[in-house]
């Protein structure tokens, strides 16, 4: 009895001694101190931005870009009418930023820890952050031209202590934050990885076809031909032939393409919600936009039902003949940079800088016939591009309203060149120039007291 | 000193026999009548308090398993050894007696009742107590209560039951969830219900499931314990009774305790039972030319109308030519059965208690069902004079074929039924099942084609070890183990989905498994002839580790194969997650009393949680109180009326560790990749300041015995602070984070409770009545005021929590009318800054500030979903051999926001509506309360949080009636019976109520967010018959 005794305080002293068994680490996560500790930890942390971003733009890209334009039609309530019809409110689901800023969180932690990591100027370390930088930059040109000004954050957030309820910085100030993530990145990304990461995973290329929208949307022309010409230069990126473009859209990874956004069967987008699911998909091809095809235009039947008076859905990115009801996973890449458009952008900024040098005529009638003559249409002279479309801006807006179509370039490109109260107002009354942005969503007023809704909202 | 040995040696000898007994007890073969008799005794036994004979009481010669019962007359008859025997009388709900025969052959006993007795022994935290030592808040249902009851899960026997306790159902699918508070709301988000302690162990009390979408609150993890084998559930309530289980007692502790084996003859009992469920009642919805109709005038009343979408209503097409009330399609009536086997008995050194249970219910929508094998062996031995041990071990089996009933998404059965359009027919010309139409799922569809099953087996055992080490001090180790295995298996066949071949599935394998070992010693001593000292000190570890494995899969190749061997696609990344959490405690007790009279108490313990920040680790939870039974002294003992009288008094303060088990170290979660390639994201931001919550409770109470124990009284008041409240507080999303978990203000909780039982007839005619009331006011006192955005946090889509208001406080705009004609819209109001101006038909807004502008600043408090009180009554009657109770059950003064509700009197996605609709605004002047129906309304109306919902959730319910009768002994005593009774009982009889869902007793949600009703599983009206035999 007294051993039995003897045994079990042993027992119990030994347990009481004991303090460590309270320390538990997690066991299929890390601890926040727990990551970032190796090179394969900063890759995966770099991975999870671009796993944020497929997020943030797998509907959004649509919403944002093609939502408020005139090349969609829709009976779609919610997000898809409420644009249309110019009568935003703070509780659409494209006027949030959630997303938005957890890829940005994401890549701010990227930014921080990844230097630490490699401890110094490691190449690897360099395009890793390049990447981040390059994403953080997209993330936010994408902010200023959605909201205009909005909160500039470029630090992590890891303790209760940090300033968390921060104000909106001027739209300017934050796209200088753009150009210098993205000036890094145009020198620290790799030039290429070879194989598939050359277009899902942002190259130096990348970074300068990005660089290059943003000086365009500054209007900041001679900048945005220099990093165009770099792109245009870059031996990675050409023009496919018009027997093969459906295929940059169904199959991905063409050499056109700069920078797409990779999905599969379990990382799935809304392509199929956004254009071709059963007969009740968000868009389908507007009138304006079906009408505003040029005779031969051999674009047209990949684009849309041809043979339909009023087609239910886009077939661009599935195919020609694509079944709407088909129970394939919407999986294909969605398509953000190609040098398409970066060689219509490029010719857009020649034709701003006529005024300064008249051989910027030649210089933008030639890229635009180049993508012209590949829809098997005839090059343009200027007069001609006068009579069709009043001028060569205008002809080249319409060029790439059909060859970017539902890409997410519209709404962006009549902003950017001024057209959005004269192209939307006919058709939804858009007249304030205030209206341009979204609100900002009402959940994320109620937790900052010290953000103000956008003027026009109020 | 000689005769002790020789017993010794009989009950050794007995012992050895032990299996062989067994296994006859088992076969139900057991008849263990007296070997050679030398001595009769005989006597009349009556009750104490009305001179009544009782029938059935048990007699029992002690030391051995020689038995017999009672008859009708109250006569007994039974062979003794010799006048130094001594014979053990029980009784249920009277206390044992035993005396010795001497020299007496006619042998009268009067039997006292046990109900009133207040020398009856509560649980507590780490023992036994007196009721009438108490100094602690503690309420004791019994097992007698239950077993008037057909109820499956231990914590419905406490709705309506035990006051200070407020139990609501989360789903009435068979096995489904309750929500339990004791005292009110005392968290935020950390957890608001009671710790479980069985048998002195704490259990797992959380649901593992982790599918079938928001219905993971429809499982109720306590339905692994058989009801049946409950001897007495005791609620601690103040923290006097709870700080001894310290950060995990804020909620107050509910303690099982189940049957275990009593010294004498083995009693085998058997019982059977059967029976019907169905649903309360149904709901009015529109019939197909109604709905028609409807859609028509929500087309017409566009903003721009368009034509309308003619394949939805056309009625000569073969999908939408139906006119199907599709409650009628899916509830049904419901069988269920069960079957319950027990024996238990002992000897001196060796007690056991065995019982098997076996239930098979359907429930009332089609294809729901649940069935459970629960088998139980508690075991005690004496060892030696000085040793004891024992052990208890159950094991549950759980099958549990679940509907998806509540929730937003059209997979939802019960939305699915109230809301899918009646025109759409219920199969197609060709036989096929009509399925997915315009967003809608085929609610009958979805109950039985689809998968939602979940096995479970769960073990729950544990050992004790408790010697004597020097007289009056002994030691006692426990070894526990709480194991749960959980494989759900969910599958949507593509008959149900618009896509061709498009299918999904699920699989998860849920591993938990809770070890602990508590060592502790105990003294009890008396000092002098009054003064009575007792402590306790000991220490525990316990620990919980978690695992699941799970796939997702789709693109089945068939809807036959539903293993994810068939699937086409896996799905999901998250494979397999583990996690561990882990505790070390030390705890102790000092009581002393002076004769009875002056009760003092104190406890403390210091708990440490791996969950906290390593400077925040350990927490302090002391607590102390007082007792003065004043029936004890001179100047009351004049007052022939009362029996017993004690005032008491407690503080102390307990404590909550419920947050995630790695919060307060942030986390990056892993899966979160990019094509195939690896990536981590962070997912929580740390805290490592992060600490317990900590509730400070204040406790008076009352109790009183009056009129030779025919009546008693208990009476509390109590005040409770929760402070440091752990919460995920919203921040900017800007920061890449959607809540950081920071431990902010307080929380007050308030409240009287007051419970009275008489015994009004005593005689052959006895009536008992129970009645208990409370009242609970809660109240968010503190919180910071850098986390308040507009003065109040937003608490999900319904709730706000808001300085001075209660938890469950419902904001949003306030719902008054609708215009009669455009004129009547006097001001102009429009709808946001620039919105369009009301018209005819709209809804009336509340313009809070009087702007014209209907737009965020409009909202306010429109409903709170506590209660203003709660309880309930039972009263039990008994004639000869009949008894019957009728126990009714109330809720008054809380709100329901029935999003059910909101859902059916909406058209937008072609919802059916409620007949409510056929009053709607259909042309300018029409007075209603119902606006025009309008497809994508410009106002978006529909999408407001409005009082439109919110409904009153008082409720009175006939909740269970139980007759019984037993057949007097002498009728089956020939056939080897000794006991045999019939019974009816039926619950959920009626429910008075305004409440205009199918029943106001629903939560859709736990914790928070109280007082929603998203369509759960309807509760039924039940009537079962049973038999039960004793051996």
């Amino acid at each position: 009895m007294k051993k039995l005794i003897q045994i079990y305080l042993g027992v119990l002293t030994l347990t009481m001694v004991s303090c460590e068994i309270l320390d538990e680490e997690p066991v299929s996560s890390f601890s926040a101190q727990g990551f970032y500790q190796t090179a394969s930890d900063a890759q995966a942390g770099v991975y999870g931005i671009y796993d944020g971003l497929q997020s943030t733009l797998s509907r959004n890209f649509a919403f944002w870009g093609e939502g408020r334009g005139d090349a969609v039609n829709t009976s779609h309530s919610g997000d898809p009418l409420a644009l249309m019809q110019n009568n935003l409110n703070t509780t659409l689901n494209s006027a949030s930023w959630n997303t938005l800023y957890e890829t940005i969180s994401r890549a701010n932690y990227a930014i921080k820890y990844v230097p630490q990591v490699f401890n110094g100027e490691s190449e690897n370390g360099q395009q890793l952050l390049g990447q981040a930088r390059a994403l953080r930059a997209l993330c936010y040109f994408y902010a200023v031209r959605v909201w205009g000004d909005v909160p500039l954050v470029t630090e992590p957030y890891e303790s209760i202590d940090q300033d968390i309820f921060i104000e909106k910085t001027d739209r300017e100030l934050v796209l200088d934050q753009v150009v210098e993530d993205l000036l890094f990145a145009s020198e620290n990304c790799r030039a290429t990885f070879g194989g598939e990461r050359d277009r899902i995973l942002f190259t130096q290329g990348g970074a300068d076809a990005l660089l290059t929208h943003v000086y365009m949307w500054r209007h900041e022309y001679a900048l945005a031909i220099e990093t165009a010409d770099r792109v245009l230069n870059n031996s990675l990126y050409s023009l496919v032939t018009i027997s093969e473009w459906s295929s940059i859209f169904t199959t991905g990874l063409s050499r056109e393409t700069i920078f797409e956004i990779g999905y599969n069967e379990t990382q799935t987008n809304f392509l199929r919600v956004l254009y071709a699911l059963g007969s009740d998909s968000d868009y389908f091809p507007s009138e304006d936009f079906m009408d505003s095809f040029e005779e031969g235009d051999e674009r047209q039947t990949l684009i849309y039902d041809v043979t339909l008076e009023q087609p239910r859905q886009i077939w661009k990115f599935f195919g020609k003949g694509f079944s709407d009801e088909s129970a394939d996973p919407s999986q294909n890449n969605i398509v953000l940079l190609r040098l398409a458009d970066i060689m219509l952008l490029k010719a857009e900024a020649h034709a701003n800088l006529i005024e300064t040098d008249a051989s910027n005529v030649d210089e933008a009638l030639s890229l635009l016939n180049t993508i012209r003559t590949r829809a098997g249409l005839d090059e343009l002279t200027q007069s001609d591009a006068e009579t069709l479309y009043g001028d060569i801006e205008s002809a080249i807006l319409h060029e790439r309203s059909i060859e970017l179509s539902y890409e997410g370039h519209r709404w962006f490109d009549l902003v950017r060149n001024n057209k959005a109260v004269e192209v939307m107002g006919p058709l939804n009354g858009l007249s304030d120039e205030l209206n341009l942005v979204w609100p900002i969503h009402q959940d994320a007023i109620n937790r900052n007291p010290n953000l103000l809704q956008n003027d026009f909202y109020r | 000193m000689e005769r002790k040995k020789q017993e010794g040696t009989l009950r050794s000898g007995k012992l050895g026999k032990f299996p062989t007994l067994l296994l006859l007890m088992i076969l139900g073969l057991l008849t263990l009548h007296g070997n050679a008799q030398s001595l009769s005794v005989s006597g009349t036994i009556t009750d104490g308090d009305s001179g009544e004979p009782l029938v059935g009481v048990t007699v029992i010669l002690k030391g051995t398993f020689r038995g017999v019962t009672s008859d009708i007359d109250g006569r007994y008859s039974i062979e003794v050894d010799g006048p130094s025997d001594t014979l053990t009388f029980s009784y249920i709900g009277y206390a044992p007696q035993d005396v010795l025969v001497g020299n007496q052959t006619e042998l009268d006993v009067s039997m006292k009742s046990a109900v009133n007795e207040l020398n009856e022994l509560v649980v507590v935290g780490y023992g036994e107590q007196k009721k009438k030592n108490l100094t602690g808040s503690v309420v004791s249902v019994g097992g007698e209560a239950i077993a008037q009851t057909n109820i499956q899960d231990p914590i419905s026997v406490l709705q309506g039951r035990a006051a200070g306790v407020q139990v609501v159902s989360n789903s009435g699918a068979p096995g489904g969830g309750m929500s339990i508070q004791v005292r009110g709301s005392s968290s935020l988000n950390a957890g608001n219900g009671p710790l479980y302690v069985v048998d002195g162990v704490p259990i797992e009390s959380s649901t593992m499931s982790s599918l079938n979408g928001t219905e993971n609150f429809g499982l109720n993890p306590l339905a692994d314990i058989n009801p049946k084998d409950i001897a007495s559930i005791e609620v601690l309530k103040d923290a006097a009774s709870t700080a001894i289980y310290g950060s995990r007692a804020a909620n107050g502790v509910v303690m099982i305790t189940t049957k275990r084996g009593q010294e004498g003859k083995a009693q085998l009992n058997v019982e059977f039972s059967t029976g019907v469920s169905e649903v309360t009642r149904t709901l009015d919805v529109l019939n197909a030319s109604q709905y028609r109709q409807v859609i028509l005038d929500a087309y017409a009343n566009m903003a721009n109308p368009v034509e309308p979408t003619w394949a939805l209503i056309d009625s000569l097409s073969p999908r939408n030519n139906g006119d199907v009330d599709w409650q009628n399609e899916v509830y049904h009536k419901a069988r269920q059965h069960q079957i319950d086997v027990s024996v238990r008995g002992g000897s001196k050194n060796m007690k056991y208690a065995w019982s098997s249970s076996y239930l098979d219910q359907d429930g009332i929508i089609l294809n729901s069902n649940y069935k459970r094998i629960t088998s139980r062996l508690n075991v005690d031995f004496n060892m030696s004079e000085h040793v004891r041990a024992g052990q208890s071990i159950s094991f549950t089996h759980g099958i549990n074929n679940r509907i998806n009933a509540a929730g937003s998404g059209n997979l939802s059965v019960v939305r699915e039924l109230l809301i899918r359009p009646p025109t759409y027919s219920m199969y197609l010309p060709d036989g096929s099942l009509n399925g997915y139409q315009f967003g809608k799922r085929n609610p009958v569809g979805l109950a039985e084609l689809a998968t939602h099953l979940n096995t479970s087996n769960r073990i729950i055992g544990n050992q004790y070890l408790e010697f004597d080490i020097v007289e009056d001090l002994k030691f006692r180790s426990n070894l526990n183990l709480d194991v749960i295995t959980m494989d759900e298996d969910e599958f949507v066949p593509s008959t149900l989905d618009y896509r061709e071949g498009y299918n999904t599935g699920s699989v998860r394998a849920t591993n938990n498994i809770t070890w602990g070992n508590e060592n502790y010693f105990s003294f009890q001593k008396t000092f002098g002839g009054s003064h009575n000292l007792g402590a306790i000190a000991g220490m525990s570890f316990q620990k919980w580790s978690y695992r699941r494995t799970g796939l997702d899969g789709m693109y089945f190749s068939s809807d036959k194969i539903r293993t994810l061997n068939g699937a086409g696609t896996i799905s999901n990344q998250e494979v397999n997650v583990a996690s561990a959490h882990s505790m070390l405690s030390y705890f102790g007790r000092v009581s002393y009393d002076y004769k009875g009279k002056y009760l003092f108490e104190a406890n403390m313990r210091a708990d440490g949680s791996s969950r906290f920040g390593k400077d925040q680790r350990f927490g302090y939870f002391p607590s102390a109180s007082v007792g003065w039974r004043f029936s004890e002294e001179a100047v009351f003992s004049g007052l022939s009326f009362l029996d017993d009288a004690k005032l008491r008094f407690s503080a102390g303060q307990t404590g909550n560790e419920a947050i995630g088990n790695y919060t307060s170290q942030g986390e990056f979660v892993v899966g979160t990749n990019y094509l195939d390639y690896s990536g981590a994201a962070p997912s929580v931001m740390p805290n490592s300041g992060l600490t317990w919550e900590t509730t400070t409770q204040y406790d008076a109470g009352l109790d009183l015995s009056l009129l030779r124990n025919r009546v008693i009284l208990n009476a509390d008041v109590y005040l409770k602070v929760t402070d440091d409240l752990l919460y995920n507080v919203p921040i900017p999303r800007t920061t890449g984070f959607s809540y950081i978990t920071q431990n902010i203000g307080s929380i007050e909780n308030k409240g009287v409770e007051f419970f009275v039982s008489t015994k009004n007839l005593v005689n052959e005619f006895k009536w008992n009545t129970s009645f208990n009331i409370s009242t609970n006011k809660n109240k968010v006192k503190d919180l910071p005021d850098e986390l308040l955005t507009n003065g109040y946090i937003q608490n999900g889509s319904f709730h706000i929590l808001q300085e001075g208001m209660p938890i469950g406080t419902f904001y949003g705009w306030k719902f008054e009318g609708v215009y009669s004609r455009d004129e009547d819209n006097v001001n102009g109001v429009t709808n946001g800054a620039l919105g369009p101006v009301y018209q005819g038909g709209d809804p009336i807004w509340d313009d809070l500030n009087g702007d014209h502008i209907i737009d965020e600043d409009d909202r306010q408090v429109i409903g709170n979903a506590q209660a203003d009180f709660f309880g309930g009554i039972t009263n039990d009657f008994s004639y000869k051999n009949f008894t019957l109770s009728v126990f009714f059950q109330f809720t008054y003064g809380n709100e329901i926001y029935s999003e059910i509700n909101h859902q059916r009197n909406s058209v937008v996605r072609y919802n059916n509506l409620s007949t409510a609709a056929l009053n709607r605004w259909r042309e300018q002047g029409d007075v209603t309360d119902f606006p025009r129906p309008v497809f994508d309304d410009p106002l978006q109306s529909d999408s407001r949080v409005q009082s439109r919902w919110i409904e009153d959730g008082s409720y009175i319910k006939l909740k269970n009636v139980n007759l019984s009768y037993s057949v007097p002994s002498v009728l089956i005593n020939r056939v080897g019976l000794s006991t045999m009774t019939a019974y009816v009982n039926a619950t959920n009889l009626v429910t008075w109520t305004k409440y205009t869902g199918y029943d106001p007793d629903v939560n859709s949600h736990s914790g928070l967010r109280m007082g929603i009703d998203e369509g759960s599983y309807p509760q039924s009206r039940t009537v079962i018959v049973g038999l039960k035999f004793g051996f």
